[in-house]
């Protein structure tokens, strides 16, 4: 799924955010990956998603290259990709249901499934009661499964949840990391980063790895 | 292509939306481009109005020749010969008193009255003689050369006149029309790109979750479209308006000048403007998106 060799990040400020990565992660794996803030665990994501490419070294996600030039591949890459970001990116002033919708329109999808997929998919996280509702609307736990339930309808081979409990109590944290654990199965990886380490120790089936100072450290 | 068809209506709702977040700078620029293709109807209009009047009187071209009386009948026939054989002469016939004093009555209408203050005729007979407006010059020469002729009565100064004003206005019309086009251009490359700033966090979402440009950049493009496409109706509602208020005045006062029927004005005028708005609708977008892509 993602194969990682030698791979150096560094921005144009010269801040130098990952160093030697090389790691291996199979179809159907779950992956978390912590450490503080500034450690590259967002380099890393965004390394995986082709919004970053490394400085030096080789990473191919899903069998595509991360390098410079490579603009469709990546974008075809995205589309294979369920992306959960911290702050949620919804689209304001669209509805739950359009904004599920939405994450599926280019994906070459017969336009008569796009919403019973959207349905299926907020029922899954809970939130068919609020497919009318504005996102703006929502509570941050709401907007985060709506984030989820969107990268869900996409069917996804990959999915990347940066910091996705990051704005969340509790309860509600581990309601989504318990969400973002069933989404795993033999043909789907989810890989999630997160800073709250109490939170991920019951879940014994995943992988750890842990970032420092732009090195990892496999844990499990 | 199938994904632009298949999305239409999502393009649509997401062009609304983006009209509906700014709706009084979108409604000021609609107004704008409004006005000036509303000038740009009007001037059109003035071109095509006096290209006609100009053609229509090019074509009823004559000359009156007035012949020494003392010549006789067989004088005057012979002359209606000789200036028929000149080159550029379509038709050459007498006028004689009678129908010189009926042809006037009819121009006077109502106020052929005042003809009646006279004992006698006061017209006097001439030559008709229609001509290539083209060879004036070649045939008033040649009618200098011939006998019996008191003098020769032409319009060519209001014919030049008209055709200097006709050559003004269709001057004036392409400026009106490459100015036009170059506002409208900068209007809705300035609206579409100030669009994309405000939906740079919308249109960064899109990309990461792998959305094709052209998916990204129609509602943009459908953006512009529609305020030079609803300008472009704006302008042709208060052209039409307006044009029908003119007719209406000149129909009174102004009945002798050759106009073109209005519904044919106005139907050529919806079409120009119309078309003129869709194509500069669709560049001015492309110009917005290529000017943001850019940067």
């Amino acid at each position: 799924m993602i194969e990682a060799t030698g791979v150096c990040l560094r921005y144009p400020d010269d801040t130098l955010a990952l160093q030697d990565i090389d790691l291996q992660i199979e179809p159907g794996e779950m992956v978390y990956i912590t450490g503080p803030s500034g450690s590259g665990k967002t380099s890393l994501l965004k390394l995986f998603m082709g919004i970053e490419y490394p400085t030096s070294g080789s990473i191919k996600v899903i069998g595509q290259p991360i390098t410079k030039g490579q603009t469709s591949g990546i974008r075809e890459l995205r589309r294979m990709i369920g992306p959960v970001f911290q702050e949620f990116k919804l689209l304001k002033g669209r509805t739950v249901m359009e904004n599920v919708i939405l994450g599926m329109r280019f994906l070459d999808l017969p336009k008569g499934q796009l919403k019973e997929k959207a349905k299926n998919s907020l029922e899954r996280v809970g939130l068919t009661h609020k497919a009318l509702s504005l996102v703006e609307n929502l509570s941050l736990g709401e907007s985060q499964r709506v984030a989820i339930a969107r990268a869900v309808a996409r069917n996804p081979v990959l999915i990347l949840a940066d910091e996705p409990t990051g704005n969340l109590d509790k309860d509600n944290a581990l309601k989504i990391l318990e969400l973002l654990a069933s989404l795993k199965d033999e043909k789907t990886s989810v890989i999630i980063t997160t800073h709250a380490t109490h939170l991920i120790s019951r879940e014994k089936n995943a992988k750890l790895l842990t970032m420092d100072k732009g090195t990892m450290r496999w844990e499990r | 292509m199938k994904s632009i068809f298949s999305n239409s209506g999502y393009f649509l709702k997401e062009t609304l939306t983006m009209l509906r977040l700014n709706v009084l700078s979108n409604s000021l620029s609609l107004l704008s481009i409004g006005l000036i293709f509303f000038l740009l109807a009007m001037v059109i209009s003035g071109w095509w109005t006096s290209s006609h009047v100009a053609e229509v009187i090019q074509s009823e071209a004559e000359i009156n020749v007035f012949y020494n009386e003392n010549i006789g009948d067989a004088g005057v026939s012979q002359l209606v010969e000789r200036i028929q054989e000149i080159e550029g002469v379509r038709e050459s016939r007498l006028v004689n008193e009678g129908e010189a004093y009926t042809r006037m009555e009819k121009i006077l209408g109502e106020e052929a009255r005042v003809l009646e203050v006279f004992n006698d005729n006061p017209f006097s007979p001439f030559i008709e003689v229609q001509i290539n407006l083209e060879k004036i010059d070649p045939v008033l020469k040649e009618l200098d050369h011939l006998t019996g002729i008191e003098h020769i009565r032409n319009n060519k100064d209001v014919l030049d006149r008209i055709r200097n004003i006709s050559g003004i206005l269709k001057l004036f019309g392409f400026l009106v029309v490459i100015a036009v086009g170059i506002t409208t251009l900068i209007i809705i490359s300035h609206i579409i790109r100030q669009g994309i700033h405000n939906q740079r966090e919308q249109i960064n979402t899109l990309r990461l979750l792998g959305a094709p440009e052209f998916f990204i950049a129609f509602p943009f493009l459908l953006e512009g479209l529609l305020l030079t496409v609803g300008g472009g109706i704006l302008a042709v509602s208060l052209a039409a308006f307006t044009l029908k208020q003119a007719y209406d005045q000149m129909a009174g006062s102004l009945s002798f000048i050759p106009l073109l029927p209005s519904e044919v004005l106005v139907s050529n005028m919806v079409i120009v403007v119309m078309t003129l708005s869709a194509i500069l609708g669709m560049f001015g977008s492309l110009l917005g998106l290529t000017l943001s892509r850019n940067n």
